[in-house]
């Protein structure tokens, strides 16, 4: 393991590799922003600085990282060298984790660097700070959506008017359709009357105990035109604002505390009282998010920055894998194609979430996706580059739960295998 | 017999393409026992399946039909593969790495300490009269430098059974002296050495044995010392052995 590591090490060393990622990465830092010109408003060149440039820079590290893993043993075997390897006593496994090891590396160096120079150079916006804020988002405590749907579905049947086809129909997909329904659902309020949704969540009550400054980011939706003024009182816990407002766009409402100080309530809820002359709509999983401060940007650079390199050690290991098997062009064809199925498959569930009437091939395509999507779900889920341009904080628990899957769960089948290929001879060299 | 350090029997191997559908019959049924300390020489022109039998041998590739056991083990245990040093017949070293640091490469993959890796690999590469280029990188070196670098890492882990593969092939004939000066030398030291060669005379002079293969079968077997005795021609009994044998096999005597 060691020795495999050390060489791989070298080999991006002296072979330039390293340093010619390092070089890209600085240069996209240094260079992008000027050349790539942003709107010239305020928020325009900050989402330059903390969204474009290091979203670029993270591509290119990750597709740098791929580019080298589908090359490392493909490579090896070319120049007839893995048998070398493979008649040492030495483990294959040591051999696979030990140049997985040293690409991770490779990616943690140009992603540090990416990071430094985030913070190294912020635009200088006249008054304003040079990177966005870093807020918690809380949202609302209900029942996952797929526990929902299955009391509906419960329901349904049990209700002796419930048509026979709905009886009928495999349960499975219709409690997929109830997922996705559940997730877009409205809460209609109705003038004069008062919504409450629960948002039980201990840290966002002890925060409020401690003072915390909070901002409700909300969606009111009307049901037929789109400039109704809406108007009522949102509470939350002791704390409350005054709503009017004639827009569909996601707006910011800060909170302020009543002053009655009579603490945080438990349970916590957030209230919606119609005061205005329209019904007002809200989808309870979408439109409502309570903003708590939480720690710095830099903090939340390094949690998205950990998050980048959570992939590129899952794209290394997958790297790895295929170039155990294949040449390096057809590996290189092969992991591209198959992380555009997997960047896809979430988008393909949430919008074909309907099996009934689709052919025989869309349910397979629709089968396919979500047993891909479930299986790489640490790899789609996170999005560091967007929360770190809209400032959401990264959880530490989500943090770890990408870790675990990127890189222990994924890489330790994806090495295994890689391993076992590596053995079987019918691959090896000569 | 209980010091055969390679046995081998009924050895069969038929290349294969993706779809199973047969490529090459490389070996069709070869028995071999190479006892210890013989300097056993694997002999047969090109594409009579020699390399094939090394890999073979040491468990790159799986047999067809048949059986080998190294050091009366599986060649694929790591126990077995712990005992044995392999020069293959082309090799690129990796070029970037100095000749002293492929040496402590392969020694490190054998599972040898730093110092003791340390020490052998100067021992070693001074033996190979690399001292001046040892702290060089291997990219730059000549072919014959190369085989050499590739010899000393073959050696590191003292091995009890060196595989050569075309060991002098392409190397200029004082390139050639030095590789079979140096087996002599190790073979004098106990080692067993499996070592194949195209070139008959080349062997002579440095095999206790010989098998000669010939597309895929043994054609034939002995001791050097009891072929040459029974030679006409002393410096050339080898390859009239051989012409004999080949000859023999495919029905027109030489
Ligand atoms: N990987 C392979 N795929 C298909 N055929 C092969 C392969 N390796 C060797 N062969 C065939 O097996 C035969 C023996 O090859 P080899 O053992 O390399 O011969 P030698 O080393 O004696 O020159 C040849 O006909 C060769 O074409
Ligand atoms: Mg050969």
């Amino acid at each position: 393991m060691k020795e495999s590591f050390l060489l791989a090490l070298r080999a991006f060393m002296r072979g330039r590799v390293a340093l010619l990622l390092l070089v890209a990465v600085g240069l996209i830092h240094w260079l992008m922003p000027d050349f790539v010109r942003s709107d010239g408003t305020a928020s325009g060149i900050l989402e330059m600085h903390v969204r474009i440039v290091p979203g670029f820079a993270a591509a290119v590290i990750l597709l740098t990282v791929l580019s080298t893993s589908c090359g490392m043993f493909a490579r090896e075997r070319e120049l007839k060298r893995l048998s070398l390897t493979l008649v040492r006593p030495a483990s294959a496994w040591g051999v696979v984790c030990g140049k997985w090891l040293a690409t991770t590396v490779l990616a943690a160096a140009a992603i540090a660097l990416s990071s430094v120079l985030v913070l190294a150079m912020p635009p200088a916006l006249p008054g304003q700070a040079g990177v966005p804020p870093c807020r918690h988002h809380y949202e609302p405590t209900l029942p996952p959506p797929a526990v929902v749907a299955g009391h509906i579905l419960g329901g349904y049947l049990r209700d002796p008017a419930t048509p026979e086809a709905v009886r009928k129909a495999p349960k499975r997909a219709v409690l997929a359709l109830l997922t996705t329904k559940e997730m877009d659902r409205y809460d209609v309020v109705k003038p004069g009357e008062t919504m409450v949704w629960p948002f039980d969540v201990p840290r966002l009550k002890r925060q409020m105990e401690e003072g915390a400054e909070l901002t409700l980011r909300v969606r009111f939706s009307t049901q037929f035109e789109l400039r109704t003024p809406v108007a009522g009182i949102l509470t939350l816990g002791d704390m409350s604002a005054v709503v009017s407002n004639s827009t569909q766009a996601v707006i910011e409402i800060p909170l302020a505390r009543t002053g009655k100080g009579d603490g945080v309530p438990s349970p916590l809820n957030l209230t919606f009282a119609n005061t205005g002359r329209s019904a007002v709509m809200i989808r309870p999983r979408r439109d409502l998010v309570v903003l708590a401060p939480a720690d710095s940007f830099a903090w939340n650079l390094l949690r998205s920055q950990i998050e980048v390199w959570s992939l590129a050690a899952m794209l290394a290991a997958y790297g790895l894998f295929l170039s155990a098997a294949l040449s390096r062009p057809v590996a290189l064809f092969t992991a591209l194609v198959s992380l555009a199925v997997v960047l896809m498959a979430p988008s393909v569930v949430a919008q074909f979430p309907d099996e009934f009437n689709a052919s025989f091939a869309d349910r397979f395509g629709l089968w396919l996706s979500r047993a891909v999507q479930s299986a790489t779900h640490s790899v789609s889920a996170p999005s560091p580059i967007t929360d770190l341009a809209t400032g959401r904080a990264i959880e530490g628990a989500e943090l770890l739960r990408t870790l675990a899957g990127n890189v222990l769960l994924l890489p330790g089948m994806l090495l295994s295998l890689a391993a076992f290929i590596v053995r079987r001879k019918p691959f090896a060299d000569g | 017999m209980n010091d055969a350090v390679i046995e081998i029997h009924g050895l069969v191997k038929t290349f294969r393409d993706f779809w199973l559908r047969p490529l090459a019959s490389a070996l069709r049924g070869v028995d071999l026992t190479v006892g210890r300390g013989d300097v056993f020489g694997l002999l047969g022109p090109n594409g009579s399946g020699k390399s094939t039998t090394i890999k073979l041998i040491l468990g790159l590739l799986r047999p067809t039909a048949g059986e080998v056991r190294l050091f009366g083990l599986s060649p694929r245990s790591r126990r077995a593969r712990a005992r044995l040093g392999y020069l293959p017949e082309l090799s690129y070293l990796h070029p970037f790495l100095t000749a002293r640091e492929t040496v402590l490469y392969y020694a490190g993959l054998s599972g040898l300490d730093r110092r003791t890796s340390r020490e052998r690999a100067a021992e070693l590469l001074s033996r190979m009269g690399l001292e001046g280029s040892a702290d060089r990188a291997v990219g730059g070196f000549s072919k014959g430098m190369a085989r050499k670098v590739a010899f000393a890492a073959a050696l590191v882990s003292h091995p009890e059974l060196l595989v050569l593969d075309e060991p002098t092939s392409g190397l200029d004939p004082l390139a050639t002296r030095d590789v079979k000066e140096l087996i002599r030398t190790l073979a004098a030291g106990g080692m067993t050495v499996l070592v194949t060669s195209h070139q008959l005379f080349d062997m002579q002079d440095v095999c206790t044995r010989v098998s000669i293969l010939s597309q895929g079968k043994v054609v034939g077997e002995g001791a050097v010392a009891d072929i040459v005795a029974a030679s006409a021609d002393p410096r050339h009994a080898l390859e009239d052995y051989f012409a004999a044998a080949v000859g023999a096999k495919e029905g027109n005597p030489a």
